[in-house]
């Protein structure tokens, strides 16, 4: 066992994994602050009457879902910038990515959330007066996002685990970080370390996952 | 997903290399100095030439002293920077990174893609056995299980060899040369074909019951990758080495490393 | 108050409407009955544009909705006045589950009519006295009976004042149990001298409430007058024999 009796080791340990943590959490945290929001713009094009904004919405939905992330990461960080000569940062580069990516994801689940919401509500809120914005904000959204809670959830554990694959445009995040140190010192123990850490991220989402469930049980239907 | 990977990487390497830049004037030397440093890509899990040191958390290693030692004379800053190895050659001519210097070995199809230094230090292909077995030479490992870290030069060796090849049991490949070595020491392995210099770092490290059989496979060298155009930037950094042979330093870094000068350069072929 | 003319709707190769027309004065109660597929509930809908007609005239309160002979439907302005105009309730009520009872009669007060919370607030405790839930204001709709949710979508409609009340068969849903708590409101407000359209099963009802009733069949108005005198025509009496008997 190469920390267990070995403590300074295992706190440089604990801090480069820390760091690679800082990696990881922030292509966590940039990736959903973008993609959320412009997975709904997303979705509500696709909704669209018209077909100069549906189409172009409906193929490129279509192609970040139907190819691998990791290739659409590669095509950002290394073909673009051939193509318009300026380079990105990899941060940058994989959070565009990862934004593109995720925002598709979460296009078609603000899609199918709205599309569940019962026809009704649409009937009620214009034989009340309301606009078309209007009925969307007050009355569909809200009823939208308790459906979605459980789906976006999903998202979300699946972008803890896929920030691993960063890995291949030299980011070190947390994942790098345990490979290398078990190189080094010969044993796997950081990657059973760095385990544990993601297990812990992703019960921590769990568990608030849970609580806006429970929120959202303030009604039914 | 290492395959794939280098499927993809493939793929996107061809489409870039029809994308680059027509021949112009080199200014890659000229290009590092004004820059102030120079970006030196690795692998950082491949000990002892490039790797993260357990208690520090720096980047460490023969290949990096080495560097240090070279931007030291060339007034510049080394800056390591981590990167896929699979896409080596793709942060390369991408500009992310000036070189790859890395325990790199050099092979044609890597001497055709990239200006390539002197070699700097002889790498032999080996294979490394439980010592309780007690194989002596090739012959005795017919019919048994090897194991190889995938897309490594070592399977280019075995390529090589193809009657050793063809006498094996099963080839079995590895993400990591550690892994491979774990496999061996639990008996799941009969052998691990490895750079010599690996297999001894890690038979120090976990002192595994090993042994490194006398017959190699075919030797290699390593070298240093840089773009293929930046040849005036190559061979200044084989001038420093060769300066750096002439006033022992080559010799000390090895020997701090290795116990003693194991480096080649300049040596004739 | 209202007046469709000649109205024609076609889904694909089916007539829904052929040419149906209708009218109701101020302060009349109208009953319109007929067999499943008459097309009644269908009118109804074409009435505040949650259906678009084919062809046909509707004018409300004086205002042109549609005419398809000039000019087609009229524009997003107008036909908010339009709607405005008329209350509806729906067969399966429509609450918004996500909002309390209270907030879901002042909502569209708050946000179309542009009223104060405080003006919508009274105005909303105002009408859930009058259906008899104001005790029920902070609770969420799926809490209540299918009959309570039915009387808080009235009281709904009725907080945006409107000229005109139209029902779209209010108590289908309903068993009949709580069909009596919603038909005695509905009578409360025909007893107000409210103007009221309302698309019905109920033969009894009609009967007791409407000033005039309509029949439909097939989509076209089959016979219409006084209760009497509808209710004595044949073809009703054929329709209403095979009705359950209340």
């Amino acid at each position: 066992m190469k920390y267990f009796n070995n403590p300074d080791r295992l706190v440089s340990l604990l801090w480069q994994l820390w760091q690679g943590l800082g990696v990881t959490m922030s292509l966590f945290g940039f990736t959903l602050l973008f993609s959320l929001p412009l997975g709904l713009a997303l979705a509500l094009l696709r909704m669209s009457r018209h077909k100069a904004l549906r189409l172009p919405v409906q193929l490129f939905i279509l192609v970040m879902r139907g190819t691998p992330l990791i290739l659409q990461v590669f095509t950002v960080y290394f073909v673009l910038p051939m193509i318009f000569g300026a380079a990105f940062e990899r941060l940058t580069a994989v959070v565009i990515a990862f934004v593109m990516n995720y925002a598709a994801y979460f296009a078609e689940i603000y899609r199918g959330g709205v599309q569940a919401v019962p026809v009704g509500q649409r009937e009620a809120a214009h034989v009340l007066g309301f606009t078309r914005s209007q009925a969307f904000m007050r009355i569909i959204l809200p009823q939208v996002i308790k459906r979605i809670v459980l789906p976006v959830s999903n998202e979300v554990i699946t972008l803890v685990k896929d920030t691993a694959l960063v890995t291949a445009v030299g980011m070190v995040e947390l994942y790098r970080v345990a490979r290398n140190a078990a190189s080094t010192v010969g044993s796997l123990e950081p990657l059973f370390i760095a385990g544990a850490v993601y297990l812990l991220i992703n019960a921590v989402v769990s568990f608030l996952f849970n609580r806006v469930n429970r929120y959202f049980s303030y009604y039914q239907g | 997903m290492k395959r794939c990977l280098t499927l993809i990487l493939a793929m996107v390497m061809l489409s870039s290399l029809f994308l680059s830049a027509t021949a112009q004037e080199d200014t890659s030397l000229k290009d590092i100095l004004d820059n102030g440093k120079l970006i030196l890509g690795l692998d950082a899990s491949f000990p002892p030439m490039g790797f993260v040191d357990a208690d520090t958390g720096e980047i460490v290693g023969f290949d990096i002293d080495l560097a240090r030692e070279v931007c030291a004379r060339l007034g510049v800053e080394l800056v390591t920077q981590p990167i896929d190895w699979a896409a080596k050659e793709m942060e390369l001519n991408a500009h992310h990174i000036d070189c790859i210097w890395n325990g790199m070995t050099i092979t044609p199809d890597r001497l055709e893609n990239m200006s390539i230094s002197l070699p700097y230090l002889r790498n032999d292909q080996v294979l490394v056995t439980r010592t309780e077995d007690g194989y002596g030479n090739l012959s005795d490992l017919a019919g048994k299980k090897l194991g190889i870290q995938a897309g490594s030069s070592a399977n280019d060796a075995l390529d090589a060899a193809e009657d050793f090849k063809a006498s094996l049991g099963e080839v079995v490949p590895f993400d990591e040369n550690l892994t491979a070595l774990m496999d061996l020491n639990q008996g799941g392995l009969d052998m691990v074909l490895v750079d010599v210099i690996v297999a001894n770092y890690y038979m120090a490290v976990n002192d595994y019951p090993f042994t490194v059989l006398d017959e190699s496979l075919a030797p290699e060298e390593y070298g240093i990758g840089f773009r293929r155009g930046d040849t005036a930037l190559c061979n200044k950094v084989n001038e420093l080495l060769l300066d750096m042979r002439e006033d022992g330093t080559l010799a000390k870094i090895s020997e701090e490393w290795f116990g003693k000068d194991i480096t080649i350069i300049g040596e004739a072929e | 108050m209202l007046q469709a003319e000649n109205i024609t709707k076609r889904y694909a190769d089916n007539k829904v409407l052929r040419g149906v027309s209708l009218r109701v004065d101020r302060g009349e109660v109208v009953a319109v009955i007929g067999p499943s597929g008459s097309g009644k509930s269908t009118l109804l809908r074409c009435l505040i544009d949650l259906e678009r007609v084919d062809g046909g005239r509707i004018m409300v309160g004086g205002e042109t909705l549609v005419d398809s002979q000039a000019g087609g439907y009229a524009g997003k302005a107008a036909l908010r006045r339009v709607i405005l105009k008329m209350g509806f309730v729906f067969q399966s009520f429509n609450l918004f589950p996500h909002l309390t009872v209270l907030r879901n009669v002042t909502e569209a007060q708050e946000r179309v009519l542009k009223r104060s919370k405080r003006e919508a607030r009274e105005r909303a405790i105002e009408v859930l006295d009058k259906v008899g839930l104001s005790d029920k204001a902070s609770e969420y709709p799926y809490m209540l009976s299918g009959g309570q949710q039915q009387r808080v979508a009235i009281a709904r409609a009725l907080a945006m004042d409107p000229q005109m009340l139209c029902f779209d068969e209010p108590t289908s849903a309903l068993d009949p149990l709580l069909t009596m708590e919603v038909l005695r409101v509905i009578k409360g407000l025909a007893e107000e001298d409210r103007t009221m359209l309302v698309v019905t099963h109920e033969m009894a009802f009609a009967r007791e409430v409407a000033d005039r009733v309509v029949f439909m069949k097939e989509g076209t108005v089959r016979c219409e007058g006084t209760p009497e005198e509808v209710f004595d025509h044949p073809e009703v009496r054929a329709f209403s024999s095979q009705a359950p008997k209340p």
